[in-house]
Protein backbone atom coordinates (compact mmCIF):
# COMPACT_ATOMS: atom_id res chain seq x y z
CA UNK A 1 0.00 0.00 0.00
CA UNK A 2 3.01 2.03 0.88
CA UNK A 3 4.73 1.59 -1.86
CA UNK A 4 1.42 2.35 -3.86
CA UNK A 5 1.04 5.95 -2.00
CA UNK A 6 4.57 6.65 -3.11
CA UNK A 7 4.47 5.53 -6.41
CA UNK A 8 1.22 7.33 -7.48
CA UNK A 9 2.86 10.62 -5.70
CA UNK A 10 5.51 10.47 -7.60
CA UNK A 11 3.70 10.11 -11.12
CA UNK A 12 1.09 12.88 -10.03
CA UNK A 13 4.66 14.91 -9.14
CA UNK A 14 6.35 13.94 -12.35
CA UNK A 15 3.20 14.78 -14.39
CA UNK A 16 3.23 18.06 -12.41
CA UNK A 17 6.64 18.92 -13.01
CA UNK A 18 5.83 18.29 -17.14
CA UNK A 19 2.54 20.61 -17.86
CA UNK A 20 4.40 22.93 -15.81
CA UNK A 21 7.64 23.20 -18.01
CA UNK A 22 5.08 23.08 -20.91
CA UNK A 23 3.31 26.15 -19.47
CA UNK A 24 6.01 28.11 -19.52
CA UNK A 25 5.93 28.10 -23.49
CA UNK A 26 3.34 30.09 -24.94
CA UNK A 27 2.40 30.13 -29.56
CA UNK A 28 2.17 33.17 -30.85
CA UNK A 29 1.14 34.11 -34.36
CA UNK A 30 0.91 36.85 -36.86
CA UNK A 31 -2.96 38.53 -36.61
CA UNK A 32 -3.33 37.33 -40.10
CA UNK A 33 -3.42 33.45 -39.27
CA UNK A 34 -7.30 32.99 -39.04
CA UNK A 35 -7.35 30.24 -36.20
CA UNK A 36 -7.24 30.78 -32.91
CA UNK A 37 -6.02 27.20 -31.99
CA UNK A 38 -4.14 24.60 -33.60
CA UNK A 39 -3.67 21.43 -32.87
CA UNK A 40 0.45 19.86 -31.33
CA UNK A 41 -0.35 17.84 -34.73
CA UNK A 42 -0.26 20.43 -36.95
CA UNK A 43 2.38 22.75 -35.03
CA UNK A 44 4.42 19.64 -36.30
CA UNK A 45 3.58 19.71 -39.19
CA UNK A 46 4.79 23.10 -39.87
CA UNK A 47 7.85 23.59 -37.61
CA UNK A 48 9.35 20.20 -39.32
CA UNK A 49 8.20 21.34 -42.88
CA UNK A 50 5.79 18.89 -43.60
CA UNK A 51 3.20 21.85 -43.78
CA UNK A 52 2.78 25.45 -44.84
CA UNK A 53 -0.84 25.79 -44.36
CA UNK A 54 -2.82 25.13 -40.79
CA UNK A 55 -6.21 23.18 -41.83
CA UNK A 56 -8.20 26.41 -41.48
CA UNK A 57 -6.06 26.86 -44.77
CA UNK A 58 -4.23 30.40 -43.02
CA UNK A 59 -0.36 30.48 -44.44
CA UNK A 60 2.00 29.24 -41.52
CA UNK A 61 5.78 30.81 -41.16
CA UNK A 62 7.49 29.65 -38.52
CA UNK A 63 10.09 31.38 -36.95
CA UNK A 64 12.56 29.76 -34.17
CA UNK A 65 14.92 30.76 -31.26
CA UNK A 66 18.28 29.66 -32.18
CA UNK A 67 18.96 28.22 -28.38
CA UNK A 68 17.64 28.49 -24.82
CA UNK A 69 15.31 26.77 -22.67
CA UNK A 70 12.37 28.15 -24.05
CA UNK A 71 13.67 26.45 -27.52
CA UNK A 72 14.41 23.20 -25.83
CA UNK A 73 11.20 23.00 -24.07
CA UNK A 74 9.15 24.03 -26.96
CA UNK A 75 10.95 21.32 -29.29
CA UNK A 76 10.52 18.65 -26.35
CA UNK A 77 6.43 19.72 -25.77
CA UNK A 78 5.31 19.85 -29.41
CA UNK A 79 7.65 18.26 -31.73
CA UNK A 80 9.31 15.63 -29.50
CA UNK A 81 12.47 16.04 -30.48
CA UNK A 82 16.12 17.50 -29.22
CA UNK A 83 17.75 20.18 -30.89
CA UNK A 84 20.19 17.95 -32.63
CA UNK A 85 17.32 15.13 -33.87
CA UNK A 86 15.39 18.56 -34.65
CA UNK A 87 18.35 20.30 -36.98
CA UNK A 88 19.40 17.15 -38.66
CA UNK A 89 15.45 16.44 -39.83
CA UNK A 90 15.89 20.28 -41.39
CA UNK A 91 18.95 19.55 -42.88
CA UNK A 92 18.14 15.99 -44.34
CA UNK A 93 15.25 18.90 -46.30
CA UNK A 94 18.11 21.62 -47.32
CA UNK A 95 20.29 19.18 -48.56
CA UNK A 96 17.91 16.94 -50.60
CA UNK A 97 16.33 20.26 -52.14
CA UNK A 98 13.25 19.75 -49.90
CA UNK A 99 12.89 22.87 -47.90
CA UNK A 100 14.44 25.88 -46.49
CA UNK A 101 15.40 25.74 -43.07
CA UNK A 102 13.30 28.52 -41.01
CA UNK A 103 14.77 32.11 -39.43
CA UNK A 104 15.94 31.58 -36.29
CA UNK A 105 16.67 34.86 -33.83
CA UNK A 106 18.12 35.31 -30.48
CA UNK A 107 15.93 36.20 -27.96
CA UNK A 108 11.99 36.48 -27.40
CA UNK A 109 11.76 39.83 -28.19
CA UNK A 110 12.81 39.59 -31.73
CA UNK A 111 10.65 36.37 -32.10
CA UNK A 112 7.88 38.88 -31.52
CA UNK A 113 9.04 41.39 -33.81
CA UNK A 114 8.74 39.04 -36.28
CA UNK A 115 5.87 37.51 -35.65
CA UNK A 116 4.16 40.92 -35.36
CA UNK A 117 5.09 42.22 -38.90
CA UNK A 118 5.75 39.20 -41.03
CA UNK A 119 1.87 37.76 -42.25
CA UNK A 120 1.51 34.07 -41.37
CA UNK A 121 4.61 34.05 -38.83
CA UNK A 122 3.91 31.11 -35.98
CA UNK A 123 6.86 30.95 -33.03
CA UNK A 124 7.00 30.74 -29.31
CA UNK A 125 7.83 32.79 -26.59
CA UNK A 126 8.34 32.48 -22.92
CA UNK A 127 5.38 33.17 -20.93
CA UNK A 128 6.15 36.29 -19.51
CA UNK A 129 7.41 37.73 -22.19
CA UNK A 130 5.43 40.97 -23.68
CA UNK A 131 3.75 40.48 -26.53
CA UNK A 132 2.25 43.35 -27.86
CA UNK A 133 0.84 42.77 -32.02
CA UNK A 134 0.62 38.91 -31.81
CA UNK A 135 -1.77 36.95 -31.02
CA UNK A 136 -1.66 33.36 -28.86
CA UNK A 137 -2.69 30.32 -30.05
CA UNK A 138 -3.74 27.54 -27.96
CA UNK A 139 -2.89 24.26 -28.45
CA UNK A 140 -5.27 21.50 -28.36
CA UNK B 1 16.57 18.68 -72.83
CA UNK B 2 19.74 19.87 -70.30
CA UNK B 3 20.67 23.05 -72.31
CA UNK B 4 16.22 24.19 -72.59
CA UNK B 5 16.73 23.05 -68.35
CA UNK B 6 20.02 25.17 -67.67
CA UNK B 7 18.13 28.19 -69.50
CA UNK B 8 15.23 27.88 -67.59
CA UNK B 9 16.76 27.86 -64.45
CA UNK B 10 18.66 31.48 -65.29
CA UNK B 11 15.60 32.91 -66.00
CA UNK B 12 13.99 31.94 -62.99
CA UNK B 13 17.00 33.21 -61.05
CA UNK B 14 16.69 36.67 -63.38
CA UNK B 15 13.17 36.89 -62.81
CA UNK B 16 14.13 36.22 -59.41
CA UNK B 17 17.00 38.61 -58.72
CA UNK B 18 15.57 41.62 -61.08
CA UNK B 19 11.77 41.18 -58.60
CA UNK B 20 13.64 41.49 -55.59
CA UNK B 21 14.87 44.63 -53.65
CA UNK B 22 18.16 43.33 -51.83
CA UNK B 23 19.03 39.50 -50.80
CA UNK B 24 17.07 39.93 -47.35
CA UNK B 25 13.78 40.08 -49.75
CA UNK B 26 15.24 36.91 -51.18
CA UNK B 27 16.23 35.54 -48.10
CA UNK B 28 19.49 33.80 -49.28
CA UNK B 29 20.52 31.22 -46.91
CA UNK B 30 24.29 29.36 -47.40
CA UNK B 31 24.60 25.98 -45.51
CA UNK B 32 27.16 23.09 -45.93
CA UNK B 33 28.62 20.43 -44.68
CA UNK B 34 31.87 18.49 -44.52
CA UNK B 35 32.95 15.09 -43.36
CA UNK B 36 36.06 12.55 -42.89
CA UNK B 37 36.20 9.11 -42.55
CA UNK B 38 38.56 6.34 -41.56
CA UNK B 39 37.74 2.95 -43.24
CA UNK B 40 39.71 -0.51 -41.64
CA UNK B 41 39.21 -4.15 -43.03
CA UNK B 42 40.35 -7.67 -41.80
CA UNK B 43 40.12 -8.74 -45.87
CA UNK B 44 39.50 -7.50 -48.72
CA UNK B 45 39.64 -3.77 -49.63
CA UNK B 46 36.55 -2.25 -50.05
CA UNK B 47 34.93 0.91 -51.91
CA UNK B 48 38.54 1.31 -53.95
CA UNK B 49 40.72 2.40 -50.97
CA UNK B 50 43.35 0.20 -49.57
CA UNK B 51 41.49 -0.22 -46.36
CA UNK B 52 43.27 -3.45 -45.19
CA UNK B 53 46.30 -1.00 -44.08
CA UNK B 54 43.36 1.59 -42.63
CA UNK B 55 42.44 4.27 -45.23
CA UNK B 56 41.41 7.57 -44.92
CA UNK B 57 40.75 8.08 -48.35
CA UNK B 58 36.87 9.33 -48.20
CA UNK B 59 36.24 13.15 -47.73
CA UNK B 60 33.17 15.04 -48.57
CA UNK B 61 32.12 18.49 -48.47
CA UNK B 62 29.09 20.49 -49.57
CA UNK B 63 28.16 24.17 -50.10
CA UNK B 64 24.22 24.75 -50.54
CA UNK B 65 22.92 28.25 -51.56
CA UNK B 66 19.22 28.73 -51.68
CA UNK B 67 16.98 31.75 -52.51
CA UNK B 68 13.18 32.31 -51.30
CA UNK B 69 11.64 35.34 -53.51
CA UNK B 70 8.43 34.24 -52.88
CA UNK B 71 6.72 32.23 -50.16
CA UNK B 72 6.12 29.67 -52.96
CA UNK B 73 9.19 29.93 -55.34
CA UNK B 74 12.58 28.71 -53.93
CA UNK B 75 15.86 28.21 -56.05
CA UNK B 76 18.46 26.38 -54.99
CA UNK B 77 21.89 24.81 -56.18
CA UNK B 78 24.24 22.41 -54.16
CA UNK B 79 27.69 21.82 -55.39
CA UNK B 80 29.33 18.71 -54.01
CA UNK B 81 33.19 17.50 -53.55
CA UNK B 82 33.75 13.96 -52.94
CA UNK B 83 36.36 11.35 -52.80
CA UNK B 84 35.99 8.25 -51.97
CA UNK B 85 39.57 5.79 -53.07
CA UNK B 86 39.64 5.83 -56.72
CA UNK B 87 36.24 7.65 -57.13
CA UNK B 88 35.29 11.69 -57.42
CA UNK B 89 38.59 13.94 -56.13
CA UNK B 90 36.44 16.55 -57.80
CA UNK B 91 33.92 19.47 -57.45
CA UNK B 92 30.32 18.35 -59.22
CA UNK B 93 26.90 19.48 -59.28
CA UNK B 94 25.08 17.47 -56.71
CA UNK B 95 21.29 19.46 -57.95
CA UNK B 96 19.95 22.93 -58.95
CA UNK B 97 16.22 23.33 -59.26
CA UNK B 98 13.83 25.82 -58.94
CA UNK B 99 10.82 24.99 -56.95
CA UNK B 100 7.23 26.20 -57.00
CA UNK B 101 4.87 25.12 -54.11
CA UNK B 102 1.34 26.35 -54.84
CA UNK B 103 0.22 24.65 -51.70
CA UNK B 104 0.50 21.76 -49.30
CA UNK B 105 -1.16 19.06 -52.12
CA UNK B 106 0.36 20.30 -54.97
CA UNK B 107 3.70 21.47 -55.57
CA UNK B 108 6.47 21.06 -58.64
CA UNK B 109 10.24 21.14 -59.03
CA UNK B 110 12.72 21.42 -62.13
CA UNK B 111 16.32 21.51 -62.83
CA UNK B 112 18.98 18.75 -61.68
CA UNK B 113 16.52 17.36 -58.74
CA UNK B 114 16.97 14.86 -56.82
CA UNK B 115 15.27 11.07 -57.44
CA UNK B 116 12.72 10.32 -53.78
CA UNK B 117 12.69 6.65 -54.65
CA UNK B 118 12.61 3.82 -52.02
CA UNK B 119 13.10 5.23 -48.11
CA UNK B 120 16.16 7.20 -47.76
CA UNK B 121 17.63 7.75 -51.35
CA UNK B 122 16.99 11.82 -51.67
CA UNK B 123 19.14 11.69 -48.58
CA UNK B 124 21.34 8.94 -49.20
CA UNK B 125 23.99 11.25 -49.44
CA UNK B 126 23.45 13.51 -46.77
CA UNK B 127 25.76 12.26 -44.07
CA UNK B 128 24.85 14.63 -41.24
CA UNK B 129 21.04 13.67 -41.44
CA UNK B 130 21.10 10.20 -40.42
CA UNK B 131 22.97 7.75 -37.52
CA UNK B 132 24.79 5.41 -39.64
CA UNK B 133 28.47 5.90 -41.28
CA UNK B 134 26.99 3.50 -44.43
CA UNK B 135 23.61 3.19 -45.00
CA UNK B 136 22.84 -0.46 -45.85
CA UNK B 137 24.53 -1.19 -48.79
CA UNK B 138 22.04 -3.78 -50.36
CA UNK B 139 20.31 -1.04 -51.46
CA UNK B 140 22.21 2.34 -50.75
CA UNK B 141 25.47 1.27 -52.41
CA UNK B 142 28.04 3.93 -51.69
CA UNK B 143 30.24 3.27 -54.95
CA UNK B 144 27.43 3.39 -57.58
CA UNK B 145 25.22 5.91 -55.72
CA UNK B 146 25.56 8.45 -58.40
CA UNK B 147 23.44 6.54 -60.49
CA UNK B 148 20.35 6.79 -58.24
CA UNK B 149 21.01 10.53 -56.56
CA UNK B 150 19.55 12.83 -59.13
CA UNK B 151 18.46 13.39 -62.93
CA UNK B 152 17.44 16.45 -65.54
CA UNK B 153 14.03 17.16 -64.79
CA UNK B 154 11.50 17.25 -63.01
CA UNK B 155 9.04 16.25 -60.63
CA UNK B 156 5.67 16.72 -58.77
CA UNK B 157 4.91 16.29 -55.38
CA UNK B 158 2.07 16.73 -52.35
CA UNK B 159 0.36 15.77 -49.73
CA UNK B 160 -3.45 14.45 -49.34
CA UNK B 161 -5.25 14.28 -46.56
CA UNK B 162 -7.06 10.90 -46.67
CA UNK B 163 -10.96 10.92 -45.27
CA UNK B 164 -12.08 9.18 -41.98
CA UNK B 165 -9.10 9.60 -40.51
CA UNK B 166 -6.74 7.08 -42.87
CA UNK B 167 -3.67 9.80 -42.27
CA UNK B 168 -1.70 11.60 -45.47
CA UNK B 169 -0.76 10.71 -48.67
CA UNK B 170 3.11 11.76 -49.54
CA UNK B 171 2.93 11.62 -53.36
CA UNK B 172 5.83 12.34 -55.56
CA UNK B 173 6.46 11.54 -59.58
CA UNK B 174 9.33 12.55 -61.46
CA UNK B 175 10.43 12.27 -65.09
CA UNK B 176 14.41 12.98 -66.94
CA UNK B 177 16.95 12.47 -68.23
CA UNK B 178 19.32 10.16 -66.54
CA UNK B 179 23.10 10.83 -67.22
CA UNK B 180 26.50 9.40 -65.97
CA UNK B 181 29.75 10.77 -67.24
CA UNK B 182 32.33 8.01 -68.67
CA UNK B 183 34.52 8.95 -65.44
CA UNK B 184 31.54 8.25 -63.19
CA UNK B 185 32.84 5.68 -60.23
CA UNK B 186 29.38 3.69 -61.18
CA UNK B 187 31.12 2.62 -64.11
CA UNK B 188 34.73 1.27 -62.54
CA UNK B 189 33.34 -2.30 -61.66
CA UNK B 190 32.35 -2.30 -65.34
CA UNK B 191 35.34 -0.98 -66.86
CA UNK B 192 37.64 -3.44 -65.11
CA UNK B 193 35.65 -6.40 -66.07
CA UNK B 194 35.94 -5.22 -69.68
CA UNK B 195 33.31 -2.82 -70.25
CA UNK B 196 34.09 0.46 -71.45
CA UNK B 197 31.64 3.47 -72.06
CA UNK B 198 33.94 6.14 -73.61
CA UNK B 199 30.84 8.47 -73.52
CA UNK B 200 28.99 7.34 -70.57
CA UNK B 201 25.56 5.86 -70.23
CA UNK B 202 22.40 8.20 -70.39
CA UNK B 203 18.69 7.54 -70.63
CA UNK B 204 14.94 8.99 -69.50
CA UNK B 205 13.98 7.73 -66.23
CA UNK B 206 10.13 7.87 -64.99
CA UNK B 207 9.36 6.84 -61.40
CA UNK B 208 6.36 7.62 -58.94
CA UNK B 209 6.51 7.03 -55.20
CA UNK B 210 3.56 7.34 -52.29
CA UNK B 211 4.57 7.41 -48.60
CA UNK B 212 1.78 6.76 -46.57
CA UNK B 213 1.22 8.47 -43.00
CA UNK B 214 -1.18 5.97 -41.40
CA UNK B 215 -3.12 6.70 -38.41
CA UNK B 216 -0.62 5.17 -35.97
CA UNK B 217 1.27 7.74 -35.18
CA UNK B 218 5.08 7.38 -36.38
CA UNK B 219 4.25 4.61 -38.80
CA UNK B 220 4.86 5.23 -42.38
CA UNK B 221 4.47 2.40 -45.60
CA UNK B 222 5.79 3.40 -48.92
CA UNK B 223 5.86 1.70 -52.33
CA UNK B 224 8.29 3.43 -55.26
CA UNK B 225 9.44 2.37 -59.00
CA UNK B 226 11.34 3.99 -61.60
CA UNK B 227 10.85 2.66 -65.64
CA UNK B 228 14.27 3.19 -66.68
CA UNK B 229 14.90 3.19 -70.33
CA UNK B 230 18.93 3.22 -70.65
CA UNK B 231 20.80 4.08 -73.76
CA UNK B 232 24.75 2.75 -73.79
CA UNK B 233 26.14 5.37 -76.75
CA UNK B 234 28.25 4.12 -78.11
CA UNK B 235 28.63 0.40 -76.63
CA UNK B 236 31.84 -0.82 -76.56
CA UNK B 237 32.96 -3.69 -74.95
CA UNK B 238 36.35 -5.32 -75.28
CA UNK B 239 36.37 -9.03 -75.04
CA UNK B 240 39.75 -9.88 -75.30
CA UNK B 241 40.89 -8.72 -79.19
CA UNK B 242 37.26 -7.99 -79.73
CA UNK B 243 34.66 -5.29 -79.47
CA UNK B 244 31.16 -5.71 -79.11
CA UNK B 245 27.89 -3.42 -78.51
CA UNK B 246 25.68 -3.83 -75.40
CA UNK B 247 21.75 -2.90 -75.26
CA UNK B 248 20.20 -2.59 -71.68
CA UNK B 249 16.27 -3.46 -72.36
CA UNK B 250 14.19 -0.69 -70.64
CA UNK B 251 13.59 -1.68 -67.01
CA UNK B 252 12.00 -1.33 -63.35
CA UNK B 253 12.60 -1.27 -60.26
CA UNK B 254 10.11 -1.67 -57.45
CA UNK B 255 10.72 -0.33 -53.94
CA UNK B 256 8.14 -1.55 -50.74
CA UNK B 257 9.29 0.36 -47.65
CA UNK B 258 8.11 0.92 -44.13
CA UNK B 259 9.25 3.40 -41.04
CA UNK B 260 8.19 3.62 -37.80
CA UNK B 261 9.59 6.54 -35.64
CA UNK B 262 8.52 7.56 -32.62
CA UNK B 263 10.08 9.43 -29.52
CA UNK B 264 13.27 8.01 -28.99
CA UNK B 265 12.74 5.08 -31.42
CA UNK B 266 13.19 4.35 -35.36
CA UNK B 267 12.65 1.35 -36.67
CA UNK B 268 13.06 0.47 -40.58
CA UNK B 269 12.05 -2.22 -43.41
CA UNK B 270 13.20 -1.75 -47.42
CA UNK B 271 12.89 -4.25 -50.30
CA UNK B 272 14.02 -3.59 -53.51
CA UNK B 273 14.31 -5.63 -56.83
CA UNK B 274 16.67 -4.60 -59.90
CA UNK B 275 15.69 -7.15 -62.71
CA UNK B 276 17.33 -6.16 -65.86
CA UNK B 277 17.85 -7.72 -69.44
CA UNK B 278 20.11 -6.90 -72.09
CA UNK B 279 22.19 -8.35 -75.00
CA UNK B 280 25.83 -8.35 -75.82
CA UNK B 281 26.55 -8.37 -79.90
CA UNK B 282 29.88 -8.95 -80.88
CA UNK B 283 30.46 -9.06 -84.86
CA UNK B 284 33.23 -11.84 -84.93
CA UNK B 285 31.03 -14.38 -82.44
CA UNK B 286 28.24 -16.63 -84.20
CA UNK B 287 25.32 -15.42 -81.55
CA UNK B 288 24.25 -12.69 -79.77
CA UNK B 289 25.49 -12.87 -75.71
CA UNK B 290 22.25 -12.49 -73.55
CA UNK B 291 22.15 -11.74 -70.02
CA UNK B 292 20.18 -11.15 -67.41
CA UNK B 293 20.44 -9.38 -63.35
CA UNK B 294 17.65 -10.38 -60.90
CA UNK B 295 19.37 -8.66 -58.02
CA UNK B 296 16.97 -8.78 -54.58
CA UNK B 297 18.25 -5.74 -52.42
CA UNK B 298 16.98 -5.53 -48.51
CA UNK B 299 17.52 -4.27 -45.02
CA UNK B 300 15.97 -3.80 -41.94
CA UNK B 301 17.23 -1.50 -39.03
CA UNK B 302 16.35 -0.49 -35.52
CA UNK B 303 17.65 2.84 -33.61
CA UNK B 304 17.20 4.40 -30.38
CA UNK B 305 18.46 7.54 -29.61
CA UNK B 306 20.08 6.88 -25.69
CA UNK B 307 20.32 10.88 -24.91
CA UNK B 308 19.62 13.92 -26.43
CA UNK B 309 23.68 13.34 -27.70
CA UNK B 310 23.78 9.89 -28.30
CA UNK B 311 22.41 7.68 -30.65
CA UNK B 312 23.03 3.92 -31.32
CA UNK B 313 21.71 0.90 -33.82
CA UNK B 314 22.15 -2.00 -35.68
CA UNK B 315 20.84 -3.24 -39.18
CA UNK B 316 20.91 -6.28 -41.19
CA UNK B 317 21.56 -5.95 -45.11
CA UNK B 318 21.36 -8.52 -47.83
CA UNK B 319 21.86 -8.77 -51.27
CA UNK B 320 21.82 -11.40 -53.53
CA UNK B 321 21.43 -11.84 -57.48
CA UNK B 322 18.80 -14.66 -57.87
CA UNK B 323 20.76 -16.42 -60.28
CA UNK B 324 23.51 -18.27 -58.38
CA UNK B 325 22.23 -16.52 -55.24
CA UNK B 326 24.71 -19.10 -53.13
CA UNK B 327 28.00 -18.28 -54.98
CA UNK B 328 29.43 -16.15 -52.84
CA UNK B 329 30.32 -13.26 -55.35
CA UNK B 330 26.36 -13.13 -55.79
CA UNK B 331 25.70 -12.23 -52.35
CA UNK B 332 26.39 -10.00 -49.92
CA UNK B 333 24.85 -9.98 -46.20
CA UNK B 334 26.27 -7.06 -43.88
CA UNK B 335 25.28 -7.19 -40.07
CA UNK B 336 25.71 -3.81 -38.41
CA UNK B 337 26.23 -1.55 -35.27
CA UNK B 338 26.23 1.59 -35.12
CA UNK B 339 26.41 4.57 -32.75
CA UNK B 340 26.19 8.65 -33.22
CA UNK B 341 27.50 11.05 -30.89
CA UNK B 342 26.28 15.22 -31.37
CA UNK B 343 28.77 17.32 -29.85
CA UNK B 344 26.65 19.86 -30.51
CA UNK B 345 24.35 21.02 -33.20
CA UNK B 346 27.42 21.66 -35.82
CA UNK B 347 29.65 18.66 -34.95
CA UNK B 348 29.45 14.91 -34.79
CA UNK B 349 30.95 12.11 -34.95
CA UNK B 350 30.48 8.31 -35.70
CA UNK B 351 31.90 4.95 -35.13
CA UNK B 352 30.12 1.54 -36.77
CA UNK B 353 30.92 -1.96 -37.16
CA UNK B 354 30.09 -4.26 -40.23
CA UNK B 355 30.49 -8.10 -39.97
CA UNK B 356 30.16 -8.31 -43.91
CA UNK B 357 29.73 -11.79 -45.41
CA UNK B 358 29.81 -12.42 -49.37
CA UNK B 359 31.29 -10.27 -51.53
CA UNK B 360 28.94 -9.10 -53.95
CA UNK B 361 29.26 -5.57 -53.58
CA UNK B 362 31.96 -2.80 -52.92
CA UNK B 363 35.23 -4.70 -53.79
CA UNK B 364 37.07 -3.83 -57.10
CA UNK B 365 39.19 -6.85 -58.55
CA UNK B 366 42.28 -4.74 -59.39
CA UNK B 367 42.35 -3.69 -55.63
CA UNK B 368 41.37 -7.29 -54.26
CA UNK B 369 43.61 -10.05 -56.59
CA UNK B 370 42.17 -12.67 -54.20
CA UNK B 371 38.46 -11.74 -52.52
CA UNK B 372 38.33 -13.51 -49.39
CA UNK B 373 34.70 -15.18 -48.39
CA UNK B 374 34.15 -13.15 -45.30
CA UNK B 375 35.45 -9.29 -43.88
CA UNK B 376 35.26 -7.21 -40.55
CA UNK B 377 34.73 -3.58 -41.35
CA UNK B 378 35.35 -0.88 -38.82
CA UNK B 379 34.35 3.31 -40.11
CA UNK B 380 35.04 6.29 -38.25
CA UNK B 381 33.60 9.54 -39.22
CA UNK B 382 33.40 12.76 -38.37
CA UNK B 383 31.54 15.51 -39.09
CA UNK B 384 30.74 19.26 -39.24
CA UNK B 385 27.45 20.95 -40.55
CA UNK B 386 26.26 24.70 -40.54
Amino acid sequence: MKKRLLMFLFVALASLIGQRAYAQVIVIANPSVKATAVSKAELSDVFTGSATTLKDGSRAVPILLKAGTVHEEFLQAYIGRSDSAYRAGWRSLVFSGQGAMPKSVDGDAAVVEFVAHNAGAIGYIGKGTPHEGVKVLAVK
Amino acid sequence: MRKLLTAAMMLALGVASASAQSLEDLNVQIHGYATQGFLYTTQNNIFTTTSSNGSPSWSEAVVNVAAQPTPKLRIAVQARYSLLGNFGNAITLDWAAADYKVNDKLGVRFGKVKIPSGLFNEIQDIDPSYLWALLPQSVYPLTSRNSFLSQYGGLVYGTLALPQKLGKLEYRGWSGEHALNADDGALLNLRESGTNQPDGIKGVATGGAIHWKTPIQGLMVGASDIRSNTQIIPSTLNFGAFTGTETVHPYNTPDYFAKYERGRILLAYEYARNQLNGMIVVPQFPFPVHFRFDERQQYAMASYKVTDKLSAGSYFSYYFNQHERNLSPNFQKDYTVAGRYDFNPFLYAKVEQHFINGTALSYDTGLNPGLKPNSKLTVLKIGVSF
